[in-house]
């Protein structure tokens, strides 16, 4: 069966079997990844996969259940064990969303000329890229994360209501990671982007940012433990922000798994945060015309100069607040409905990041985060191992390594003081520019 | 799959000139169940089902991944990999490829998940709930998890190797959050095993979720640590991620291949402190990270990776032993038939010393113990890592003092291991799970407690 029959199939079954409410989410992917060392193809990889999830609604109790195999035995197994699965949770009365008529829109998320991007052009950029890495800097010595890669998917969204989405993404991937060597002391740089058409794919300058990501640390060493204005580079603005989402969910405020729990309509960080939830912007990669659970989606700005403005809904979340849902419901064939941001938008501040580097005599630049495992999205505590430059009177005078940056989001928020006009180039569903806060505690 | 297309697509690999083909073909079955809010929220079962084709060209991998499994369009899928190399099939004379089936010895699996209904695991979740919220008002959430998975593994290659192997994991997971003002905190416990439904049977819910809830309540009241470089005295069971990360990822040939760890041509130094010696097992009866065959088809072993500070063993894989001239050590492993295998970790430890915890607590004057640790991660080419401490305590003047909260542990790996300096006797080990290029796979880190001389501690 192809994607489309398997659907059929499915909703089909459960309409025989009178289950009043349910919806369907199925998938196919297919993806070329080609990885090289020593001007040599390391690794090919080429995948084809598919999938096939249900969830229904049988006296008001939700059973999920899901199979790869795109068979008439594996579907309806799939669905018996959804099935089962019902009887034994406990109610969720939630009303499934009825189609609408949706905006005409093209998010232009696919673009059939990446499907003409043969493998040998595939290995073609990710050797020169490697090879130019090499070239870029004579302290460069090794290039062991270079590769290349092509994906497309399609995807099937339907319920009993009569809701159906197709939503159909390609992309072209290229990254390289680079380690520069000085003394004893090892640096990586990386970069990688994701590309909506085939000449975007510029291998000189992806070497040469890697590169320059690789030897800029060269030399860093700490500096003294205290307390110092830092400005988060927009390499690392959108990790660090992207963390603490979850806290904005209706899922996690009905759960009390939030800090946020009754800030509605509340001040909680400074007057230039601004956050908007935008689905519908032509080209970024979360745009979509519904959720995952069939729901038609808005932008939103959900943060308003500082203030609280709305939580983040999914049906259930949305059905125990008593609030219509936002659009921000999510869900694989795999699991259960989630909640999610499609696009993250901060807006643009005024200032240029050597303006912001600027405003204070001394201050760390942050371009790079080492893991997040120090970062609470419950407590919002955040200690995390960072690396980037200290800076004075806006000179970037060393770079600085072996820190950890120390302080709670809900004080960080709280604490910025301005954004630069300027987001990171990748092509990612998150655009956060440079911000600057007025302090938090470096380790050393 | 039955043993004549297993043939026929090996056979197209082989005529497309590739020096080694291999099948791997998984069914795997997920069941879980989620008790949050003091509800049942979800009760999930699916079924992944997928073939991987693996053709090796001298130390060139090339891997396809499918989920149908029509003999035609495996060879179809063959043609289009062997078609990257810009080779044309040819009609050498060879010898058909004869598949003889291999049995393997299994871990004794008592009570198969796949024949107890869900329902069964629901008493364990309600129990760990009711446990834990009686512990404290403050208590005001708890998500448990019970789920299982049970996968039937096919490895078929050029070399006639034919083995089945049935695999069974179980886990527990358990996340109590208790609430002081605005202040959240929570604790977590996260069992896991390769055994049936026997495991859930066996486990002491009220002594795991007292440990979760009570964790959650201390850190909840706990001052920050002051962020500096201290003597750290780690504690048993989930320390030992350090060591996983910082030293076992860089010493897989994976690494070690690329040119990208600090251990490249180190076999046979000292890189450690002689009170250090680490193991990475694949045989523990029953432990989460054991394996009964790898996904290559090799038997596990018990494998020395450091003895009294001296680089012994890599972790290899077939290409890893190609390349880095190594033995293989039956650690390729695999997410599932996505991805192709390399070399993996599976249960790594350190050995157990002759010091005693309460002489590693009063050799320090200031310093930290991290009884607790939590998630972390390693840049294996630079051996930068970065931990959480998820119970931690001041050591002031020889004792342990008060609880400290917001602590990570970074720095290098091959570093820090030259700083262990005592090692105790109360191994312990524990269940996680490692995310590298083949994936996410289940393995254990463990360790005795250990003293390190100094490492960066970050906090306020």
């Amino acid at each position: 069966m192809n994607l489309e029959q398997a659907s059929y199939f499915l909703l089909e079954e459960a309409k025989k079997r009178n289950i009043p409410q349910f919806d369907i989410v199925a998938g196919i992917s297919q993806s070329t990844a080609v990885e090289v060392f020593e001007g040599r193809v390391k690794n090919t990889e080429i995948s084809h996969g598919t999938g096939i999830g249900i969830r229904l609604f049988l006296d008001g109790r939700p059973g999920i259940s899901y199979t790869e195999r795109f068979t008439k035995d594996s579907i309806l197994q799939c669905l018996e064990d959804a099935i089962s699965n019902s009887k034994l949770t406990d109610t969720l009365e939630i009303e499934l969303p009825a189609p609408v008529e949706l905006p005409n829109i093209d998010l232009q998320i696919f673009n059939p000329e990446l499907e003409q991007t043969t493998f040998e052009e595939l290995v073609n950029y990710a050797v020169e890229m490697e090879e130019l890495g090499l070239k870029a800097d004579p302290r460069i010595e090794n290039a062991p994360y270079v590769g290349t890669s092509k994906s497309s998917g399609e995807a099937i969204f339907c319920n009993s209501k009569g809701v159906y989405y197709y939503r159909k993404s390609n992309s072209l991937s290229g990254w390289i990671g680079l380690t520069a060597k000085q003394g004893e002391q090892k640096k990586m740089g990386y970069y990688g982007n994701t590309f909506k058409s085939p000449g975007q794919l510029n291998t000189k300058y992806m070497a040469q940012k890697a590169a320059e990501r690789a030897t800029e640390l060269l030399g860093a060493e700490p500096i003294p433990s205290g307390k110092y204005p830092v400005v988060f580079s927009n390499r690392v603005s959108g990790s660090i922000l992207g963390m603490f989402l979850g806290a904005y969910t209706g899922e996690a405020i009905t759960k009390g798994q939030s800090r946020l729990v009754g800030k509605l309509e509340e001040k909680i960080a400074s007057d230039v945060f601004t956050m908007i939830c935008d689905p519908l912007v032509v080209g970024m990669p979360g745009s979509r015309l519904l959720d995952g659970e069939g729901v038609p989606t808005k932008r939103q700005e959900f943060v308003s100069k500082g203030v609280l403005i709305n939580y983040l809904q999914n049906l259930e979340s949305a059905k125990k607040m008593k609030v219509e849902p936002t659009g921000n419901g999510s869900r694989s064939y795999g699991g259960k409905a989630g909640t999610t941001v499609s696009n993250l938008i901060v807006p643009l501040g005024n200032y240029s990041l050597d303006e912001l580097l600027k405003m204070y005599s001394r201050c760390v630049l942050v371009t790079k985060l080492e893991g997040s495992s120090g970062c609470s999205t419950l407590s919002g505590d955040i200690s995390i191992g960072v690396q980037g430059f200290y800076c004075e009177k806006g000179e970037k005078t060393k770079p600085i390594d072996k820190i950890t940056l120390n302080t709670n989001y809900y004080d960080l928020i709280q604490n910025i003081e301005a954004f630069d006009n300027e987001y990171l180039d990748t092509y990612s569903s998150i655009k956060v520019p440079s911000f600057l806060i007025k302090e938090a505690y470096i380790a050393s | 799959m039955n043993e004549k297309i297993a043939s026929n697509v090996i056979e197209a690999g082989l005529d497309a000139k590739a020096d080694f083909v291999e099948l791997f073909i998984e069914e795997t079955r997920q069941s879980s169940v989620s008790f949050v809010d003091q509800k049942v929220e979800t009760v999930n079962a699916g079924t992944e089902f997928g073939i991987g084709i693996r053709l090796i060209f001298g130390t060139e991998v090339l891997y396809a991944s499918t989920s149908l499994e029509e003999e035609s369009h495996l060879i179809e899928l063959v043609r289009q990999l062997a078609k990257t190399r810009l080779n044309t099939p040819t009609e050498l004379k060879r010898e058909p490829v004869v598949l003889r089936q291999t049995t393997i010895p299994s871990q004794k699996i008592i009570l198969d998940p796949k024949k107890i209904s869900q329902e069964k695991k629901l008493p364990f979740l309600k129990l760990a709930d009711e446990i834990a919220r009686r512990e404290s008002e403050k208590i005001f959430q708890v998500n448990a998890r019970a789920f299982d998975v049970t996968s039937q593994v096919q490895i078929f290659n050029s070399e006639g190797l034919f083995v089945n192997d049935y695999r069974v994991l179980s886990r527990f997971s358990l996340s109590v959050s208790a609430r002081n003002g605005n202040e959240i905190y929570s604790g977590s416990e996260s069992p896991g095993a390769q055994m049936g439904f026997e495991f859930f049977e066996n486990l002491d819910i009220e002594s795991l979720a007292l440990s979760a809830a009570r964790r959650a309540l201390l850190m909840l009241d706990a001052s920050y640590i002051v962020g500096k470089k201290m003597p750290v005295i780690m504690g048993n069971g989930f320390g030992g991620v350090i060591f996983h990360e910082a030293c076992g990822h860089p010493l897989e040939t994976e690494a070690i291949r690329k040119k990208s760890s600090p251990f490249v041509g180190k076999l046979g130094e000292q890189i450690a402190n002689p009170c250090l010696t680490a193991i990475d097992d694949g045989t523990i009866p029953n432990s989460w990270g054991s394996i009964n065959i790898d996904d290559e088809g090799n038997l596990p072993e018990k494998t020395i990776l450091i003895e009294n500070g001296i680089l012994k063993n890599y972790l290899s894989d077939r290409i890893g032993a190609l390349e880095v001239g190594v033995r293989r050590t039956g650690s390729a492993r695999r997410e599932s038939y996505n991805y192709p295998p390399v070399a993996r970790m599976r249960n790594t430890y350190i050995a157990p010393g002759k010091d005693k915890l309460e002489d590693m607590i009063a050799s320090v004057e200031e310093g930290l113990y991290a009884k607790k640790m939590g998630g972390g991660s390693v840049n294996p080419a630079t051996g930068e890592f970065n931990f959480s401490v998820e119970e931690g305590y001041v050591i002031r003047n020889g004792k342990i003092a008060e609880p400290v909260r917001g602590a990570t542990l970074i720095g290098k790996g091959h570093e820090v291991i030259q700083k262990i300096s005592m090692v105790s006797d109360d191994l312990e080990i524990s269940a996680g799970m490692c995310g590298a290029s083949s994936g996410t796979i289940p393995v254990t880190v463990g360790q005795p407690s250990i003293k390190v001389d100094e490492i960066l501690v970050g906090g306020r």
